[in-house]
Protein backbone atom coordinates (compact mmCIF):
# COMPACT_ATOMS: atom_id res chain seq x y z
CA UNK A 1 0.00 0.00 0.00
CA UNK A 2 2.94 2.39 0.96
CA UNK A 3 4.38 2.07 -2.57
CA UNK A 4 1.07 3.17 -4.56
CA UNK A 5 0.72 6.00 -2.23
CA UNK A 6 2.59 8.63 -4.23
CA UNK A 7 1.15 7.22 -7.44
CA UNK A 8 -2.31 7.66 -6.47
CA UNK A 9 -1.36 11.08 -5.60
CA UNK A 10 0.17 11.56 -8.87
CA UNK A 11 -3.35 10.04 -10.47
CA UNK A 12 -5.38 12.36 -8.72
CA UNK A 13 -3.25 15.31 -9.62
CA UNK A 14 -3.71 14.29 -13.30
CA UNK A 15 -6.94 13.34 -13.32
CA UNK A 16 -8.27 17.14 -11.62
CA UNK A 17 -5.37 19.31 -13.33
CA UNK A 18 -6.96 19.37 -16.42
CA UNK A 19 -9.67 16.61 -16.84
CA UNK A 20 -11.15 18.75 -19.63
CA UNK A 21 -8.38 19.22 -22.16
CA UNK A 22 -8.48 15.86 -24.42
CA UNK A 23 -4.89 16.27 -25.78
CA UNK A 24 -2.00 19.00 -26.04
CA UNK A 25 -0.58 19.83 -29.17
CA UNK A 26 2.88 20.91 -29.74
CA UNK A 27 3.26 22.44 -32.80
CA UNK A 28 1.03 19.85 -34.30
CA UNK A 29 3.38 17.80 -34.96
CA UNK A 30 3.40 15.77 -31.14
CA UNK A 31 0.61 14.89 -29.32
CA UNK A 32 0.60 14.30 -26.22
CA UNK A 33 -2.51 12.76 -23.84
CA UNK A 34 -3.10 9.79 -21.65
CA UNK A 35 -5.16 7.60 -19.87
CA UNK A 36 -5.80 5.66 -16.26
CA UNK A 37 -7.49 4.00 -13.93
CA UNK A 38 -7.99 4.59 -9.86
CA UNK A 39 -9.64 1.15 -8.87
CA UNK A 40 -10.30 -0.75 -5.67
CA UNK A 41 -12.22 -4.18 -5.00
CA UNK A 42 -13.65 -5.42 -1.73
CA UNK A 43 -12.68 -9.41 -1.72
CA UNK A 44 -14.66 -11.74 0.49
CA UNK A 45 -12.47 -14.78 -0.11
CA UNK A 46 -10.21 -15.31 2.60
CA UNK A 47 -8.71 -18.85 1.41
CA UNK A 48 -7.01 -17.08 -2.16
CA UNK A 49 -5.70 -13.58 -3.18
CA UNK A 50 -7.36 -12.35 -6.46
CA UNK A 51 -5.66 -11.19 -9.54
CA UNK A 52 -6.30 -9.32 -12.40
CA UNK A 53 -3.46 -11.33 -14.61
CA UNK A 54 -0.86 -14.43 -14.33
CA UNK A 55 1.50 -11.55 -14.88
CA UNK A 56 1.07 -9.98 -11.08
CA UNK A 57 2.66 -11.98 -8.63
CA UNK A 58 0.55 -10.84 -5.53
CA UNK A 59 -3.02 -10.41 -5.54
CA UNK A 60 -6.22 -8.66 -3.64
CA UNK A 61 -6.67 -10.10 -0.01
CA UNK A 62 -9.75 -10.06 1.68
CA UNK A 63 -10.80 -6.69 2.56
CA UNK A 64 -10.01 -3.57 0.10
CA UNK A 65 -7.26 -3.39 -2.17
CA UNK A 66 -6.15 -0.95 -4.47
CA UNK A 67 -3.18 -3.33 -6.58
CA UNK A 68 -4.65 -4.91 -9.23
CA UNK A 69 -6.57 -2.15 -11.14
CA UNK A 70 -5.02 1.17 -10.45
CA UNK A 71 -2.43 2.34 -13.82
CA UNK A 72 -1.44 5.81 -15.06
CA UNK A 73 -0.34 5.86 -19.17
CA UNK A 74 1.04 8.38 -21.17
CA UNK A 75 1.63 8.68 -24.48
CA UNK A 76 3.52 10.69 -27.48
CA UNK A 77 2.22 10.87 -31.00
CA UNK A 78 4.28 12.10 -33.69
CA UNK A 79 4.03 12.83 -37.07
CA UNK A 80 6.72 13.23 -39.04
CA UNK A 81 4.56 14.00 -42.17
CA UNK A 82 1.38 12.46 -43.55
CA UNK A 83 3.07 9.10 -44.12
CA UNK A 84 5.10 8.24 -41.29
CA UNK A 85 3.96 8.62 -37.44
CA UNK A 86 5.70 7.33 -34.38
CA UNK A 87 4.07 6.15 -31.03
CA UNK A 88 5.46 5.84 -27.82
CA UNK A 89 3.75 5.00 -24.48
CA UNK A 90 5.20 4.47 -20.85
CA UNK A 91 2.47 3.16 -18.24
CA UNK A 92 2.66 2.26 -14.53
CA UNK A 93 1.24 -0.65 -13.18
CA UNK A 94 1.45 -3.48 -10.80
CA UNK A 95 2.67 -5.85 -13.07
CA UNK A 96 5.24 -8.53 -12.97
CA UNK A 97 8.14 -6.61 -11.08
CA UNK A 98 6.05 -6.96 -8.00
CA UNK A 99 6.03 -3.04 -8.25
CA UNK A 100 4.12 0.02 -9.79
CA UNK A 101 7.61 0.51 -11.99
CA UNK A 102 6.85 1.73 -15.56
CA UNK A 103 7.23 0.00 -18.60
CA UNK A 104 7.40 0.90 -22.23
CA UNK A 105 4.62 -0.47 -23.67
CA UNK A 106 4.53 1.14 -27.58
CA UNK A 107 7.39 2.52 -29.05
CA UNK A 108 6.79 1.96 -32.89
CA UNK A 109 6.68 4.17 -36.36
CA UNK A 110 4.48 3.39 -38.70
CA UNK A 111 4.39 3.99 -42.40
CA UNK A 112 0.75 4.44 -44.38
CA UNK A 113 1.81 5.41 -47.88
CA UNK A 114 -1.81 4.25 -48.21
CA UNK A 115 -5.45 4.14 -46.28
CA UNK A 116 -5.26 0.45 -47.54
CA UNK A 117 -1.71 -0.25 -46.23
CA UNK A 118 0.34 -0.26 -43.08
CA UNK A 119 3.43 -1.23 -41.73
CA UNK A 120 4.55 -0.60 -38.37
CA UNK A 121 7.87 -1.43 -37.04
CA UNK A 122 8.99 -1.43 -33.22
CA UNK A 123 7.15 -2.35 -29.94
CA UNK A 124 3.67 -2.50 -30.52
CA UNK A 125 0.93 -4.34 -28.71
CA UNK A 126 -0.36 -7.97 -28.70
CA UNK A 127 -3.75 -7.81 -30.67
CA UNK A 128 -4.31 -11.48 -30.03
CA UNK A 129 -8.56 -10.76 -30.00
CA UNK A 130 -10.90 -7.88 -30.41
CA UNK A 131 -9.79 -6.10 -27.17
CA UNK A 132 -6.53 -7.60 -25.68
CA UNK A 133 -4.40 -4.32 -27.11
CA UNK A 134 -6.53 -1.85 -25.56
CA UNK A 135 -7.20 -4.04 -22.23
CA UNK A 136 -5.79 -1.65 -20.02
CA UNK A 137 -7.55 1.18 -21.08
CA UNK A 138 -10.46 1.36 -18.69
CA UNK A 139 -12.19 4.47 -20.29
CA UNK A 140 -12.62 2.20 -23.62
CA UNK A 141 -14.37 -0.38 -22.11
CA UNK A 142 -17.55 -0.57 -20.33
CA UNK A 143 -16.47 -2.91 -17.35
CA UNK A 144 -14.42 -2.35 -14.39
CA UNK A 145 -11.40 -4.80 -15.81
CA UNK A 146 -11.70 -6.96 -19.00
CA UNK A 147 -13.16 -10.32 -17.71
CA UNK A 148 -10.26 -11.72 -15.82
CA UNK A 149 -11.10 -15.50 -16.51
CA UNK A 150 -10.56 -14.57 -20.12
CA UNK A 151 -7.85 -11.53 -20.09
CA UNK A 152 -6.49 -13.07 -17.62
CA UNK A 153 -4.71 -15.80 -18.92
CA UNK A 154 -2.88 -13.99 -21.57
CA UNK A 155 1.06 -14.45 -22.24
CA UNK A 156 2.13 -11.59 -23.75
CA UNK A 157 1.61 -8.02 -22.81
CA UNK A 158 3.40 -6.58 -26.41
CA UNK A 159 5.62 -7.61 -28.70
CA UNK A 160 9.10 -6.31 -30.26
CA UNK A 161 8.73 -6.90 -33.85
CA UNK A 162 6.81 -5.61 -36.88
CA UNK A 163 3.40 -5.99 -38.41
CA UNK A 164 1.61 -5.36 -42.05
CA UNK A 165 -1.72 -4.37 -41.92
CA UNK A 166 -4.23 -4.83 -45.60
CA UNK A 167 -7.36 -3.25 -45.72
CA UNK A 168 -9.71 -3.20 -48.59
CA UNK A 169 -13.67 -2.13 -48.96
CA UNK A 170 -16.60 -4.19 -49.93
CA UNK A 171 -19.13 -2.69 -51.22
CA UNK A 172 -20.52 -0.56 -47.92
CA UNK A 173 -18.64 -3.53 -45.96
CA UNK A 174 -14.67 -3.42 -44.90
CA UNK A 175 -12.34 -6.00 -44.72
CA UNK A 176 -8.62 -6.43 -43.40
CA UNK A 177 -6.15 -8.71 -42.26
CA UNK A 178 -3.08 -8.07 -40.03
CA UNK A 179 0.43 -10.01 -39.69
CA UNK A 180 2.54 -9.58 -36.89
CA UNK A 181 5.81 -11.11 -36.27
CA UNK A 182 8.32 -10.30 -33.35
CA UNK A 183 10.00 -11.13 -29.96
CA UNK A 184 8.84 -10.68 -26.16
CA UNK A 185 10.31 -11.65 -22.75
CA UNK A 186 7.62 -12.14 -19.61
CA UNK A 187 6.83 -13.46 -16.74
CA UNK A 188 3.77 -15.57 -15.91
CA UNK A 189 3.13 -16.61 -12.14
CA UNK A 190 2.17 -19.81 -11.75
CA UNK A 191 1.75 -19.71 -7.96
CA UNK A 192 3.47 -17.56 -5.18
CA UNK A 193 5.91 -20.18 -5.00
CA UNK A 194 6.75 -20.46 -8.91
CA UNK A 195 6.82 -18.19 -12.33
CA UNK A 196 8.11 -18.97 -15.39
CA UNK A 197 10.34 -16.56 -17.39
CA UNK A 198 9.32 -16.48 -21.24
CA UNK A 199 11.96 -15.44 -23.81
CA UNK A 200 9.73 -16.06 -26.35
CA UNK A 201 11.85 -15.44 -29.58
CA UNK A 202 9.63 -16.82 -32.40
CA UNK A 203 6.12 -14.99 -32.51
CA UNK A 204 3.75 -14.89 -35.37
CA UNK A 205 0.64 -14.58 -35.96
CA UNK A 206 -2.10 -12.42 -37.90
CA UNK A 207 -6.01 -11.63 -38.10
CA UNK A 208 -8.88 -11.42 -40.13
CA UNK A 209 -11.20 -8.66 -39.61
CA UNK A 210 -14.71 -8.44 -41.24
CA UNK A 211 -17.09 -5.00 -40.61
CA UNK A 212 -20.53 -4.67 -41.55
CA UNK A 213 -22.68 -1.69 -40.56
CA UNK A 214 -22.36 -2.38 -36.40
CA UNK A 215 -20.81 -5.40 -36.55
CA UNK A 216 -17.15 -6.51 -36.08
CA UNK A 217 -15.79 -9.72 -36.40
CA UNK A 218 -12.34 -10.90 -35.85
CA UNK A 219 -10.55 -14.31 -36.30
CA UNK A 220 -6.71 -14.55 -34.90
CA UNK A 221 -4.16 -16.51 -34.48
CA UNK A 222 -0.56 -16.31 -32.54
CA UNK A 223 1.89 -18.92 -32.84
CA UNK A 224 4.93 -18.21 -29.34
CA UNK A 225 7.88 -20.30 -29.43
CA UNK A 226 10.03 -19.77 -25.66
CA UNK A 227 12.89 -20.17 -24.00
CA UNK A 228 11.41 -20.74 -20.35
CA UNK A 229 13.50 -20.84 -17.16
CA UNK A 230 11.48 -20.97 -14.15
CA UNK A 231 12.08 -19.43 -10.18
CA UNK A 232 10.75 -19.09 -7.35
CA UNK A 233 10.37 -21.19 -4.13
CA UNK A 234 9.23 -24.18 -5.24
CA UNK A 235 11.27 -23.94 -8.67
CA UNK A 236 14.56 -23.72 -5.80
CA UNK A 237 13.71 -26.35 -3.77
CA UNK A 238 13.77 -28.39 -7.10
CA UNK A 239 17.17 -27.43 -8.28
CA UNK A 240 18.33 -28.46 -4.89
CA UNK A 241 17.96 -32.31 -5.85
CA UNK A 242 21.58 -33.72 -7.70
CA UNK A 243 21.30 -34.17 -11.00
CA UNK A 244 17.72 -32.74 -11.75
CA UNK A 245 17.41 -30.71 -14.52
CA UNK A 246 14.92 -28.28 -13.08
CA UNK A 247 14.38 -26.28 -16.24
CA UNK A 248 13.36 -29.40 -18.09
CA UNK A 249 11.09 -30.84 -15.47
CA UNK A 250 9.17 -28.45 -15.09
CA UNK A 251 8.90 -27.94 -18.81
CA UNK A 252 7.72 -31.18 -18.84
CA UNK A 253 5.36 -30.16 -16.72
CA UNK A 254 3.79 -26.98 -18.18
CA UNK A 255 4.57 -27.78 -22.08
CA UNK A 256 5.43 -23.44 -22.11
CA UNK A 257 7.72 -23.65 -24.85
CA UNK A 258 5.34 -24.14 -27.77
CA UNK A 259 2.16 -22.57 -27.25
CA UNK A 260 -0.42 -21.55 -29.82
CA UNK A 261 -3.58 -19.15 -29.52
CA UNK A 262 -6.77 -19.11 -31.36
CA UNK A 263 -8.83 -16.79 -31.06
CA UNK A 264 -12.76 -15.54 -32.67
CA UNK A 265 -14.87 -12.74 -31.41
CA UNK A 266 -17.74 -10.69 -32.43
CA UNK A 267 -18.50 -7.41 -31.03
CA UNK A 268 -22.02 -5.18 -31.92
CA UNK A 269 -22.25 -1.69 -31.46
CA UNK A 270 -25.39 0.07 -33.24
CA UNK A 271 -25.47 3.47 -30.88
CA UNK A 272 -26.45 2.61 -27.19
CA UNK A 273 -26.23 -0.75 -27.14
CA UNK A 274 -23.03 -2.76 -26.66
CA UNK A 275 -22.67 -6.39 -27.45
CA UNK A 276 -19.15 -8.54 -27.43
CA UNK A 277 -18.34 -12.26 -27.84
CA UNK A 278 -15.03 -13.60 -27.36
CA UNK A 279 -13.30 -17.29 -27.42
CA UNK A 280 -9.84 -18.07 -27.11
CA UNK A 281 -8.16 -21.68 -27.17
CA UNK A 282 -4.43 -21.39 -25.94
CA UNK A 283 -2.92 -24.94 -26.70
CA UNK A 284 0.41 -25.90 -24.96
CA UNK A 285 1.54 -28.04 -27.99
CA UNK A 286 3.95 -30.44 -26.18
CA UNK A 287 1.56 -31.83 -23.17
CA UNK A 288 -1.82 -31.88 -25.23
CA UNK A 289 -3.35 -29.63 -23.22
CA UNK A 290 -5.08 -26.41 -24.18
CA UNK A 291 -7.01 -23.46 -22.17
CA UNK A 292 -10.43 -22.64 -23.42
CA UNK A 293 -11.45 -18.59 -22.50
CA UNK A 294 -14.61 -16.70 -23.19
CA UNK A 295 -17.22 -13.82 -22.49
CA UNK A 296 -19.68 -12.12 -23.50
CA UNK A 297 -21.23 -8.71 -22.35
CA UNK A 298 -23.88 -6.59 -22.69
CA UNK A 299 -23.84 -2.79 -22.32
CA UNK A 300 -26.70 -0.72 -23.03
CA UNK A 301 -26.66 3.50 -22.66
CA UNK A 302 -29.36 5.24 -21.33
CA UNK A 303 -28.22 8.87 -21.45
CA UNK A 304 -24.47 9.21 -18.69
CA UNK A 305 -25.59 5.64 -17.74
CA UNK A 306 -24.69 2.79 -18.66
CA UNK A 307 -25.86 -0.66 -17.21
CA UNK A 308 -23.89 -3.75 -18.21
CA UNK A 309 -23.83 -7.66 -17.45
CA UNK A 310 -20.85 -10.02 -18.35
CA UNK A 311 -20.54 -13.53 -18.25
CA UNK A 312 -16.90 -15.15 -18.62
CA UNK A 313 -15.31 -18.90 -17.95
CA UNK A 314 -12.15 -20.40 -18.28
CA UNK A 315 -11.29 -24.14 -18.37
CA UNK A 316 -8.06 -26.39 -18.91
CA UNK A 317 -8.09 -29.68 -20.62
CA UNK A 318 -5.65 -31.89 -19.22
CA UNK A 319 -6.12 -35.76 -19.65
CA UNK A 320 -3.18 -35.66 -16.71
CA UNK A 321 -3.62 -35.03 -12.46
CA UNK A 322 -2.66 -31.46 -12.58
CA UNK A 323 1.10 -31.67 -11.40
CA UNK A 324 1.72 -28.23 -10.55
CA UNK A 325 -2.29 -27.48 -9.24
CA UNK A 326 -1.79 -24.59 -12.19
CA UNK A 327 -5.21 -26.06 -13.93
CA UNK A 328 -7.99 -23.26 -14.01
CA UNK A 329 -11.58 -24.43 -13.96
CA UNK A 330 -13.44 -20.98 -13.14
CA UNK A 331 -17.05 -18.95 -14.23
CA UNK A 332 -17.70 -15.84 -13.17
CA UNK A 333 -20.98 -13.47 -13.71
CA UNK A 334 -20.54 -9.67 -13.46
CA UNK A 335 -23.21 -6.65 -13.33
CA UNK A 336 -22.31 -3.28 -13.33
CA UNK A 337 -23.04 0.57 -14.22
CA UNK A 338 -20.17 2.81 -15.95
CA UNK A 339 -21.40 6.26 -15.11
CA UNK A 340 -19.76 8.96 -17.56
CA UNK A 341 -19.45 12.23 -15.00
CA UNK A 342 -17.78 13.78 -18.14
CA UNK A 343 -16.49 13.24 -21.91
CA UNK A 344 -13.56 12.09 -20.58
CA UNK A 345 -13.84 10.63 -17.11
CA UNK A 346 -16.33 7.29 -16.00
CA UNK A 347 -16.95 6.16 -12.60
CA UNK A 348 -17.75 2.56 -12.41
CA UNK A 349 -19.24 -0.35 -10.05
CA UNK A 350 -19.13 -4.05 -10.56
CA UNK A 351 -20.23 -6.80 -8.84
CA UNK A 352 -18.45 -10.66 -9.65
CA UNK A 353 -19.40 -13.45 -8.46
CA UNK A 354 -17.22 -15.81 -9.25
CA UNK A 355 -17.23 -19.99 -8.60
CA UNK A 356 -13.95 -21.43 -8.79
CA UNK A 357 -13.47 -25.03 -9.53
CA UNK A 358 -9.59 -25.17 -9.79
CA UNK A 359 -8.23 -21.64 -9.06
CA UNK A 360 -4.87 -22.80 -10.72
CA UNK A 361 -2.85 -19.89 -12.06
CA UNK A 362 -5.74 -16.85 -11.27
CA UNK A 363 -5.38 -17.01 -7.76
CA UNK A 364 -2.49 -16.28 -5.21
CA UNK A 365 -1.30 -17.11 -1.44
CA UNK A 366 -4.15 -19.68 -1.98
CA UNK A 367 -4.55 -22.04 1.52
CA UNK A 368 -3.67 -25.72 0.84
CA UNK A 369 -7.35 -26.49 1.71
CA UNK A 370 -9.06 -24.57 -1.08
CA UNK A 371 -10.28 -26.25 -4.08
CA UNK A 372 -12.29 -23.41 -5.17
CA UNK A 373 -15.97 -21.98 -4.18
CA UNK A 374 -17.93 -18.91 -4.45
CA UNK A 375 -16.42 -15.42 -4.20
CA UNK A 376 -17.90 -11.99 -4.51
CA UNK A 377 -15.88 -9.14 -5.44
CA UNK A 378 -17.33 -5.71 -5.28
CA UNK A 379 -15.01 -2.46 -7.53
CA UNK A 380 -15.13 0.74 -7.70
CA UNK A 381 -13.21 2.84 -10.54
CA UNK A 382 -12.32 5.94 -11.63
CA UNK A 383 -11.53 6.04 -15.53
CA UNK A 384 -9.90 9.31 -17.17
CA UNK A 385 -8.33 10.00 -20.95
CA UNK A 386 -6.33 13.15 -20.95
CA UNK B 1 -60.06 16.57 -27.15
CA UNK B 2 -60.22 19.31 -29.54
CA UNK B 3 -58.38 21.70 -27.52
CA UNK B 4 -56.02 19.14 -26.48
CA UNK B 5 -55.54 18.37 -30.35
CA UNK B 6 -54.59 22.10 -30.84
CA UNK B 7 -52.15 22.07 -27.64
CA UNK B 8 -49.95 19.17 -29.34
CA UNK B 9 -50.40 21.04 -33.39
CA UNK B 10 -48.72 24.06 -31.34
CA UNK B 11 -46.33 21.93 -29.84
CA UNK B 12 -44.83 20.57 -32.72
CA UNK B 13 -44.81 23.21 -34.52
CA UNK B 14 -42.96 25.17 -32.19
CA UNK B 15 -40.64 22.10 -31.81
CA UNK B 16 -40.15 22.12 -35.78
CA UNK B 17 -39.49 26.26 -35.87
CA UNK B 18 -36.94 25.34 -33.54
CA UNK B 19 -35.13 22.81 -35.32
CA UNK B 20 -31.76 23.25 -35.91
CA UNK B 21 -30.45 23.16 -39.50
CA UNK B 22 -29.39 19.96 -40.80
CA UNK B 23 -25.55 19.24 -40.67
CA UNK B 24 -23.67 18.76 -44.09
CA UNK B 25 -20.56 17.08 -44.70
CA UNK B 26 -18.29 19.71 -47.05
CA UNK B 27 -15.04 19.50 -49.23
CA UNK B 28 -13.59 21.91 -50.97
CA UNK B 29 -15.21 22.93 -54.56
CA UNK B 30 -11.57 22.13 -56.72
CA UNK B 31 -12.53 18.48 -55.55
CA UNK B 32 -13.43 15.72 -57.92
CA UNK B 33 -15.58 13.76 -55.49
CA UNK B 34 -19.06 14.98 -56.04
CA UNK B 35 -20.75 12.74 -52.99
CA UNK B 36 -19.78 10.39 -50.22
CA UNK B 37 -22.48 7.79 -48.90
CA UNK B 38 -23.04 6.93 -44.94
CA UNK B 39 -20.70 4.57 -44.85
CA UNK B 40 -17.73 6.53 -46.29
CA UNK B 41 -18.69 9.25 -44.09
CA UNK B 42 -18.38 6.34 -40.93
CA UNK B 43 -15.17 4.58 -42.66
CA UNK B 44 -13.90 8.23 -42.68
CA UNK B 45 -14.36 10.20 -39.57
CA UNK B 46 -14.27 6.88 -37.33
CA UNK B 47 -10.60 5.99 -38.64
CA UNK B 48 -11.66 2.85 -40.03
CA UNK B 49 -10.72 3.97 -43.88
CA UNK B 50 -9.83 7.08 -44.90
CA UNK B 51 -9.96 6.99 -48.86
CA UNK B 52 -11.87 9.24 -50.88
CA UNK B 53 -14.26 7.90 -53.84
CA UNK B 54 -11.80 9.17 -56.41
CA UNK B 55 -8.73 7.37 -54.66
CA UNK B 56 -6.98 9.90 -52.74
CA UNK B 57 -6.38 10.48 -48.86
CA UNK B 58 -9.31 11.39 -47.07
CA UNK B 59 -8.34 14.17 -44.12
CA UNK B 60 -11.26 14.36 -41.99
CA UNK B 61 -11.38 17.59 -39.62
CA UNK B 62 -13.69 17.67 -36.64
CA UNK B 63 -15.81 21.15 -35.87
CA UNK B 64 -15.60 21.40 -32.12
CA UNK B 65 -18.77 22.82 -31.60
CA UNK B 66 -20.84 20.42 -33.74
CA UNK B 67 -19.13 17.68 -32.85
CA UNK B 68 -21.48 16.20 -30.36
CA UNK B 69 -24.83 16.85 -33.00
CA UNK B 70 -22.54 15.77 -35.83
CA UNK B 71 -21.65 12.00 -34.02
CA UNK B 72 -24.89 11.74 -32.92
CA UNK B 73 -26.39 12.21 -36.09
CA UNK B 74 -23.80 9.94 -37.82
CA UNK B 75 -23.77 7.04 -35.53
CA UNK B 76 -26.20 7.60 -32.46
CA UNK B 77 -23.43 8.16 -30.16
CA UNK B 78 -22.82 10.59 -27.64
CA UNK B 79 -19.30 11.88 -26.94
CA UNK B 80 -18.60 10.38 -24.09
CA UNK B 81 -18.87 7.09 -26.39
CA UNK B 82 -17.09 8.56 -29.00
CA UNK B 83 -14.30 9.64 -26.84
CA UNK B 84 -14.14 6.05 -25.35
CA UNK B 85 -14.14 4.71 -28.98
CA UNK B 86 -10.88 6.53 -29.76
CA UNK B 87 -9.12 5.77 -26.61
CA UNK B 88 -9.40 2.40 -27.17
CA UNK B 89 -8.00 3.11 -31.31
CA UNK B 90 -5.37 6.06 -29.75
CA UNK B 91 -3.91 3.87 -26.46
CA UNK B 92 -3.39 1.15 -28.74
CA UNK B 93 -1.63 2.68 -31.06
CA UNK B 94 -4.09 1.62 -34.45
CA UNK B 95 -5.60 5.54 -35.60
CA UNK B 96 -5.62 8.91 -34.52
CA UNK B 97 -9.30 11.02 -34.46
CA UNK B 98 -9.70 13.68 -36.60
CA UNK B 99 -8.06 17.06 -36.50
CA UNK B 100 -9.95 19.74 -34.48
CA UNK B 101 -11.05 22.74 -35.63
CA UNK B 102 -11.97 25.04 -32.69
CA UNK B 103 -14.94 27.18 -35.49
CA UNK B 104 -16.93 27.55 -38.60
CA UNK B 105 -13.72 29.43 -39.63
CA UNK B 106 -11.37 27.75 -38.87
CA UNK B 107 -12.26 24.59 -40.65
CA UNK B 108 -13.35 26.92 -43.64
CA UNK B 109 -9.48 28.03 -43.80
CA UNK B 110 -8.45 24.24 -43.73
CA UNK B 111 -10.75 23.44 -46.14
CA UNK B 112 -9.90 26.24 -48.55
CA UNK B 113 -6.31 25.37 -48.40
CA UNK B 114 -6.69 21.66 -48.37
CA UNK B 115 -8.38 19.83 -51.24
CA UNK B 116 -8.70 16.30 -49.63
CA UNK B 117 -9.89 17.55 -46.32
CA UNK B 118 -13.32 17.29 -45.74
CA UNK B 119 -15.35 18.95 -42.37
CA UNK B 120 -19.30 18.97 -41.52
CA UNK B 121 -20.73 22.39 -41.13
CA UNK B 122 -24.75 24.02 -40.09
CA UNK B 123 -25.91 23.37 -44.18
CA UNK B 124 -27.37 26.60 -44.14
CA UNK B 125 -23.88 27.87 -43.38
CA UNK B 126 -22.21 26.46 -46.27
CA UNK B 127 -19.90 28.68 -48.18
CA UNK B 128 -19.97 28.95 -52.30
CA UNK B 129 -16.09 27.77 -51.93
CA UNK B 130 -17.48 24.26 -50.68
CA UNK B 131 -19.34 21.52 -52.48
CA UNK B 132 -21.95 19.70 -50.16
CA UNK B 133 -20.95 15.45 -50.10
CA UNK B 134 -23.79 14.26 -48.07
CA UNK B 135 -26.43 15.94 -45.73
CA UNK B 136 -26.77 14.76 -42.17
CA UNK B 137 -30.73 14.89 -41.11
CA UNK B 138 -31.51 15.97 -37.95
Amino acid sequence: MKRILPLLAVLLWTGSADIQAQTRFLDDRVTLSGFGTLGLLHSNQEHADFVRDIGQPKGAEQGWSSRIDTRLGLQADIRFDEKLTGVIQGMSQYHSSGDFSPELMLAFLRYSPDPGFQFRVGRLGWDVDLVSDSRYVGYAYPWIRPPVDHFGVLQLTYIDGADVTFKRPMGSDLIWARFFTGRTNSRAYLSDELYANFDADHIYGGHLNYETGAWRFRAGYTRIESDVDYGGTLADQVAQIPGFNTRRFFNAATGFEQLEVYSVGAIYNPGPLQLQAIWNRDILIRNEIWVDSAFVSAAWRFNDLSPYTVLSAVRTHDDRDDPLNSNIEQRTWGVGLRYDVANDLAIKTQVDRIHTHSPGLLWRNTDDSWNGGWSTMVSLGLDFIF
Amino acid sequence: MTRVMRIILFTLLLSAAAARADIAIVINSDSDVQQINRSEAINIFMGRYRKLPDGSVALPIDQTPLRARFYRSLVNKEMAEINSYWARLVFSGQSSPPQQAASTIELVDIITHNTNALGYIDSDQVPASMRVLMTLRE
